[in-house]
């Protein structure tokens, strides 16, 4: 049996590897019609349809991508700015993937780079959508590739939940006046009417539902001014009419949360497990991205995209729930890869 | 020199190495491609189940040992564990094909068949010994099934192939 790590095995992989390389490059040449015939009677359907999607797909993205690129470098500068650690600043190489494994029980694929592009063991590798797997084993001229979905995975991600849009409904009466001001808050949108009476809050200056939302700025209505400025007291409610409410900055930053991700396998989706059952976090939504967490012994550094929630399945007790993920990534049609120079600790090997 | 170059070259195993590069490169390229119902054929498996077929358990379990080691080379399985199951393989094809009064072709098939579904179950299963976690599931009999269904169909050639290939070496000469 294997003894990882041996000289002599790896030695004598990279040996038949050197024999076999012509003969199956050769076998690749010979048997491409064969293979092309097969792909095209039981995929075209499949290729017709992914096409007419792509086509909307970069239709939608064109637009965003501009605005995207900005965003992240001003992302980049913040980050750079305070020392913190940036995508940005990690070589990377770039590699083709040119086989996958023949097994039916491992999800690896091998590429056509190796330790003459400074691979190691360890090195996360990602594609255009997001992280795809990490190196399991170097060559000269190439390295195999374990997928997120391999059960042998495990990987150290961010959840980051996507605040629920809340509606708050607020009635003050304004001193020294007989109408009273309801002021209407969601997530996105403040709509200010002029209801019969009646106050619901005698807290002076506490307006319920401004920390929740995420715009800075809340603006009555026009036709609202049915309240004279003067007449309006400082520091009340609905004291400042005529002007904006300012919600303090940091108040609507998404909340984070970490757990582990685990491949399952060809068949099955990647699953987060470890997410703790906290109440400032809330219910995990579906569609709530999953970023890599980052750290001194992770596998991958901050920030990667992953995926989203696909499927949040609760569990009694004091067991978090374990999230199913829909990978950014589509693993089955890989073709150019990014390899970060960017060896964790973890797989470092100490030499005495 | 020659002598030994020719003794090798007539060596049935030497034959079946020959062989099995050649069958190894078809597993990597178009059978790696095709993929029917999402399961990878498994031609090195159906190798060694022939080489039992074809020459009986103890060639079988030896040509299966080859076979196996010549898989692994190419995978990231620890190396060892596709070669004791595909010896276990060619073993088990043999042994079966010597309780067959009077074999035809069809008991190849048959046998050819239950050899390599028992080879896909037998993988992961030694694969989980080895310490490999979450691939012992339902799907392995799926995979089973498909790959013995379509080593059933190449079993027939592949027989005749490794018969030529492990074929003593005075019936060479």
């Amino acid at each position: 049996m294997d003894l990882r790590g041996s000289s002599v095995i790896n030695f004598t992989r990279s040996a038949f590897g050197v024999v076999f390389r012509p003969i199956e490059s050769a076998t690749k040449v010979i048997t491409r019609p064969v293979g092309n015939a097969w792909n095209g009677i039981t995929h075209y359907n499949d290729v017709v349809e992914e096409n007419h999607r792509l086509n909307d797909l970069v239709a939608f993205s064109e637009g965003s991508t501009i605005s995207a690129i900005a965003s992240v470098r001003e992302a980049q500068e913040l980050l750079s700015l305070n020392g913190l650690p940036t995508l940005a600043g990690i070589a990377s190489c770039t590699a083709q993937v040119v086989g996958q494994s023949p097994s039916n029980f491992a999800q690896t694929v091998e590429i056509n780079r190796g330790s003459e592009c400074g691979l190691k063991v360890g090195m996360p590798v990602l594609n255009a959508a997001g992280m795809i797997g990490k190196i399991t084993d170097v060559y000269n001229k190439r390295s195999v590739v374990m997928l997120l979905t391999d059960p042998g995975y495990s990987l150290a991600v961010k959840v980051v939940n996507i605040p629920a849009p809340t509606t708050t409904t607020t009635t003050t009466t304004l001193p020294g006046s007989p109408v009273a001001v309801t002021t209407t808050t969601t997530s996105t949108t403040t709509t200010t009417t002029l209801p019969r009476v009646t106050t619901t809050t005698g807290i002076p200056g506490f307006v319920p539902g401004v920390t929740i939302a995420t715009s800075s700025t809340l603006t009555p209505l026009s036709g609202v001014s049915t309240v004279p400025a003067g007449d309006a007291t400082p520091n009340q409610s609905g004291g400042s009419t005529g002007s904006e409410i300012t919600v303090p900055p940091g108040l609507d930053v998404p909340l984070r949360e970490t757990g582990a991700l685990e491949g399952r396998g060809i068949s099955r989706t990647p699953i987060v497990r470890f997410v703790e059952n906290q109440p400032r976090f809330g219910a995990v939504r579906i569609g709530s991205p999953i970023i890599s967490a980052g750290g001194a012994t992770s596998l991958a550094p901050p920030d990667i995209v992953i995926g989203t929630v696909s499927r949040v399945v609760n569990r009694t007790g004091t067991l978090g729930p374990i999230l199913e993920v829909t990978l950014a990534a589509n693993l089955k049609n890989l073709n150019f890869v990014r390899i970060l120079l960017y060896q964790p600790s973890s797989e470092r090997v100490v030499t005495p | 020199m020659i002598e030994r170059v020719l003794w090798l070259a007539e060596n049935r195993y030497a034959r079946l190495v020959l062989v099995g590069l050649m069958v190894l490169s078809l597993q990597t390229t178009v059978f790696n491609d095709m993929r029917p119902f999402g399961v990878c054929l498994q031609v090195m498996v159906l190798l060694a189940a022939s080489s039992g077929l074809a020459r009986g358990s103890d060639v079988g379990a030896i040509a299966g040992f080859i076979i196996g080691l010549m898989y692994d080379l190419v995978l990231t399985t620890p190396l060892g564990l596709c070669a004791a199951v595909f010896a276990i393989v060619g073993y088990l094809a043999g042994v079966g094909q010597s309780l067959v009064y009077e074999p035809t072709w069809w008991t190849r098939m048959l046998l050819g068949s239950i050899a390599s579904a028992i080879g896909m179950i037998l993988l992961p299963i030694a694969s989980t010994i080895t310490g490999a976690t979450g691939i012992l599931n339902t799907r392995v009999l799926f995979v089973a099934l498909i790959v013995g269904l379509f080593n059933a169909v190449m079993s027939v050639p592949a027989e005749r192939l490794c018969r030529w290939a492990l074929t003593e070496q005075a019936a060479v000469r």
